[in-house]
């Protein structure tokens, strides 16, 4: 036994001492740009790989079925699909990257998360192919094709369009005499009355984080003006001196304190929060409109019919842009490595066709497409149409707050408003944090 | 219900004697129920529906009906327990088969360098996963097992073969010297040594080790969720993870799922108990 | 049982030197053949360990030596710039204190509760519930973390959960938490879970150690009228006490390796106050991008292995009990 145990560790240290002495130097690759060229021609062989966000059960089939039909059209070509969910398609395309192995089609966000893909020339350039002036760029909705541009060069399509809203429930806002709130003080003073009928006026759960930092993103897009949210998304660039930071926490503060179970909420889960909407225990839950259809449905206690949203209220001293909308596309990248590029962008083009769009639009998928004309009052519920109208008319798409900025910056945005609403941090603490972390990205 | 083994019970039985095996027994049972109460309310969970787990979460089902079960079933359980099932199992058989080979190497040849070979392979007991991964990832896509369940297969056989050599050898190592001269003076090559008198010798601690395995393997996440992907090469624990994804999760199928997963688990573990304690007993410890 | 095994690395070299004797290959060169020969029944777990296993680690501090950019695939050699930033991260300090805490509460409960529920299931008499307390006890390592991670937090849940209801019930509604949701009580309530899922497996193997006491140990004692708890202690104990020490070293290196428990729970959170050592290197590597860093501190945990097992030979250096 003793033996054995000093063996096993004076190997250990070995192993140490075999790094320590080792001093690997690993080149780095450079490469050349890939510019996808309109007329160029696709050779209909070979393997396609493609890495999606539609791992859930309920998603899932929608690209099972579109390479089924792609194969069907192109007998040569076989498409490998790797469906990652919501959660894990982060790691596993760092993981993908880290180890030079992304497939030719991969899922990417708008904002920090797909620069990188274009700082690290692992996207084609696709300006020429879907730039808002060119055939298959007129189909999408403007906005949604600008997120995806960097550096002036379009890198990735958008597939679905998605925003945050607050959904209510119509029966208990009436029964209350309570009217859409207009301002923040408005909702503030609907959650008093809804308090004193003893319902949870919004429920929230924060153990995920993100929840929370949805309400941040568009407080921000209201406190604070657009083009300095821009400049403070760039930490070589950033302040984080504008007072309309201060001034969206404090808000988000008094959310907490007025309208949740206050510091419960890191305890809580996102989806306690909406099944507790859905089960007619709170009377509001700040939604994406990807997750109306599931909060109301023929299965739920909440009724279609009862429920409604809005835009969350913007308070009377907001300095920034009031029509804001927190929300994004979110998209496809081609792979510089590929070897099908021309087939990657073919298939692209196949699963944003009207008919596929359509598909991705209605039930049991309901993404609202980014196709213009594919989300109809036929093909998917009418909150979904309502939210996309209110989408497609705001000035400015704000960003998710987690995916627009330097996962160092948005790490200190996730730590710093879990502490804040369970009370360990004040706000001023909260954005000297995150101005800290950007000055760490900035030095690096 | 159970009896406390007390040595010549009569004079000695004493009232605090009685009260504190009364202690001793409701101490064992409050256990139990800790225990036991939770899974059975997963097994419960599965009958429900996403309003009553989150609204009452511990009160008991309004019906009982199978659908939950059956759905999750279909809505790939039944793909995720064959993948589980293949890797766990050839994993296994590679583990036992490698340690039983390196035990005996170890501690039944005129091996040379045994000290160092047997420190590089219980020091693999020292290291952890977490901090391969990276490198192991590049490396398997350089080999092209990358999301495959081969990735699975050796990940499983080479973090665990550390554990089960030890306790192999240790098992090994106590088999009397006599047996190797008797097999060899009757003209025994090494080969037929281990397969026909050794490793059969061996069979409680390799039971033991087939189960440890079979727990490790049916259960592991990090490998299983950095190294596959797609519907093909998805195991159970990353299964029921992707069944819980953000939007629209129905939860009761989630329980039915996890149920249907730690059924075979519970009830092999149930089934082989007392081989299993037997060969670790014999085993562990040297 | 140490002294069992001490031997028996000697026993098996007598098995070489009386095979060479007896056996019918004499010569020198053949003998040597064939000693290399036997090289083969290792190869495999050779192979595969150097690698998969060490290669791989080996590598990860080639890693932490450097700071690359994943993206572009630029990489430049930092030396031990990690380790420098390593000492001044404050979340380090407290994963690595969360990581002792983790440790400590595994040790009482999952060593010397175990050893103690072990003694208790084995004093017994019928071996049909011996089996019984043993097995139930230990169906919960045997379930998916998963599985388990979901379980807790219904439990843990604020208002609805059952540890709220218990503590309401029992007079104790003043101390409720939101258990996963305060910085405070998060890693412990996490650490609450890992030991409901791991005391029944150490106590298993308790229970085997405590079967390898020979009875005629107990029968004297007991004829000498030695009580019940007084057994455990001077008989029961110190017989155990390798199975203990390898329990312990078992133990406090899971702790330092504890991953997917606080993964599954919390994530880490809130506000980074149940990050433990694996899971912050999750975060520096995978989601900060950060590979070098994050290997900087994998460092820190093969460290802290490091230290437990040479803690570990300075314990079984002393004196030892065998019989």
């Amino acid at each position: 036994m003793k033996r054995i145990a000093r063996l096993a560790v004076l190997m250990g240290m070995a192993v140490s001492g075999m790094a320590i002495s080792a001093s690997a130097t690993r080149a780095s690759s450079s490469r050349k740009p890939v510019v996808a060229e309109p007329g160029a021609t696709v050779d209909y062989s070979g393997t396609l790989s493609l890495l999606t966000k539609f791992g859930v059960q309920q998603l899932s089939p929608y690209f099972v079925n579109a390479a089924h039909a792609y194969e069907t059209l192109h007998p040569g070509v076989h498409v490998v699909l790797d469906q990652q969910t919501d959660d894990s398609v982060k790691d596993k395309t760092k993981t993908l990257v880290a180890s030079n192995s992304l497939p030719d089609i991969y899922f990417s966000w708008t904002g920090n998360w797909g620069e990188n893909f274009v700082r690290g020339n692992r996207a084609v350039d696709l300006s020429k192919v879907i730039a808002s002036d060119t055939e298959w760029g007129k189909t999408f909705t403007p906005a949604a094709v600008a997120s995806f541009v960097w550096h002036g060069k379009n890198y990735g399509m958008p597939l679905y369009l998605d925003a945050k809203f607050m959904g209510y429930n119509k029966q208990v806002f009436s029964k209350l005499g309570i009217g859409v709130p207009k301002s923040f003080d408005e909702l503030l003073s609907a959650c008093d009355t809804i308090h004193k009928s003893g319902m949870t006026p919004i429920s929230i759960g924060n153990k995920e984080a993100w929840p929370a930092i949805h309400y941040i993103g568009q407080l921000l897009a209201y406190d604070v003006p657009e083009a300095t949210l821009e400049k403070d998304f760039n930490p070589k660039t950033a302040t984080y001196t504008d007072p309309g930071y201060l001034a969206a926490l404090n808000q988000f503060t008094s959310l907490v304190t007025r309208c949740t179970d206050g510091g419960n909420m890191n305890g809580v889960s996102f989806a306690t929060a909406i099944e507790d909407f859905s089960n007619l225990k709170s009377a509001m839950y700040y939604q994406e409109i990807i997750e109306f259809d599931g909060s109301a449905s023929a299965q739920t206690p909440l009724k279609q019919n009862d429920f409604g949203f809005f835009v969350l209220p913007p308070a009377a001293s907001a300095k920034g842009d009031t029509k804001a909308i927190e929300g994004a596309p979110e998209g496809y990248m081609i792979n510089t490595r590929s070897k099908h590029v021309s087939l990657a962008l073919d298939f692209l083009k196949f699963i944003t066709s009207m008919s596929n769009a359509e598909a991705l639009s209605a039930p049991p998928y309901g993404q609202p497409s980014a196709v213009i004309g594919a989300v109809t009052d036929k093909n998917s519920s009418s909150s979904v149409v309502a939210g996309m109208v209110d989408l497609n008319a705001t000035p400015f798409l704000m960003p998710w707050l987690d995916t627009a900025n330097t996962p160092g910056v948005a790490s200190a945005w996730l730590n710093g408003i879990q502490a804040l609403a369970g009370g360990s941090m004040s706000a001023a603490q909260v954005i000297e944090g995150v101005a800290t972390a950007a000055k760490a990205d900035a030095d690096r | 219900m159970t009896t406390l083994a007390v040595p010549h019970t009569g004079p000695r039985v004493s009232a605090t004697r009685i009260i504190g095996r009364t202690l001793l027994l409701s101490f064992l049972v409050c256990l139990g129920i800790v225990v036991a109460y939770p899974l059975l309310w997963m097994a419960l969970n599965g009958f429900k529906d996403n309003e009553q787990i989150f609204g009452t979460p511990f009160s008991l089902p309004r019906h009982f009906s199978w659908a939950n079960y059956v759905n999750a079933w279909n809505h790939g359980v039944r793909s995720y327990v064959i993948t589980s099932l293949l890797v766990t199992i050839s994993s296994g058989i590679c583990t036992v088969l490698i340690s039983a080979w390196t035990a005996f190497g170890l501690t039944r040849t005129h091996l040379p360098g045994r000290p160092f070979i047997l420190a590089l392979v219980l020091g693999g007991l020292m290291l952890s996963p977490t901090v391969a991964l990276i490198p192991l990832v590049q490396m398997f896509q350089g080999l092209g097992l990358y999301n495959s369940d081969w990735a699975l297969i050796i990940l499983y056989t080479a973090f665990r073969v550390p554990f089960t050599t030890f306790l192999i050898r240790a098992y090994m190592i106590d088999l009397p010297a006599e047996l190797d001269e008797a097999a060899t003076i009757d003209g025994a090559t090494d080969s037929q040594r281990f397969w026909r008198v050794i490793l059969p010798m061996c069979r409680p601690i390799i039971i033991s080790c087939i189960i440890l395995h079979v727990l490790f393997a049916w259960n592991e996440y990090i490998f299983a969720m950095v190294f596959t992907s797609g519907s093909d090469t998805t195991t159970l624990p990353v299964g029921l993870a992707l069944l819980m994804a953000r939007h629209s999760t129905n939860y009761a199928e989630v329980f039915a799922a996890m149920t249907i997963s730690a059924l075979p688990i519970v009830v092999v573990f149930f089934a082989t108990q007392r081989y299993f304690v037997r060969g670790l007993a014999e085993g562990i410890g040297k | 049982m140490k002294a069992a095994g001490s031997r028996a690395i000697g026993k098996g070299a007598g098995v070489g030197r009386t095979d060479a004797s007896t056996g019918r290959l004499r010569g020198r060169a053949r003998e040597a053949f064939r000693q290399c020969f036997s090289f083969r029944w290792v190869a495999a777990a050779v192979i595969v360990l150097v690698w998969f296993v060490y290669f791989p680690v080996v590598d990860n501090f080639i890693i932490s030596t450097t700071r690359s950019d994943i993206y572009t695939g630029d990489v430049s050699y930092v030396g031990l710039g990690n380790y420098s930033r390593l000492l001044h991260d404050k979340v380090v300090w407290s994963a690595l204190w969360n990581n002792c805490a983790y440790a400590v509460i595994s040790v009482i409960f999952q060593v010397f509760g175990a050893f103690i529920l072990a003694g208790i299931i084995e004093s017994l008499r019928s071996d049909f519930w011996r089996r019984f307390w043993r097995a139930l006890y230990f169906v919960p390592s045997a379930i998916s973390l998963t599985v388990t991670g979901l379980l807790f937090y219904f439990i843990y849940q604020p208002q609805i959960g059952i540890l709220d209801a218990v503590m309401r019930a029992t007079g104790l509604g003043a101390l409720i938490q939101p258990w996963l949701g305060s910085e405070h009580t998060a890693i412990y309530a996490i650490i609450a879970m890992s030991q409901w899922q791991g005391f029944g497996y150490s106590t298993l193997l308790f229970a085997v150690a405590i079967q390898k006491i020979p009875g005629e140990i107990f029968d004297a004692a007991r004829i000498d009228g030695i009580g019940p708890i007084r057994r455990i202690i001077s008989i029961t104990w110190p017989l155990t006490r390798e199975m203990t020490g390898l329990m312990i070293l078992v133990t406090i290196t899971g702790a330092f390796q504890v991953f997917n428990e606080v993964m599954v729970m919390t994530g880490g959170g809130p506000n980074n106050a149940s990050q433990v050592l694996g899971t912050w290197v999750y975060q520096q590597g995978f989601i900060q991008d950060d590979f070098g860093y994050g290997a900087a501190i994998a460092s820190v945990v093969f460290v802290a292995t490091m230290l437990t097992g040479a803690a570990h030979l300075w314990y079984t250096k002393r004196g030892r009990v065998s019989w």
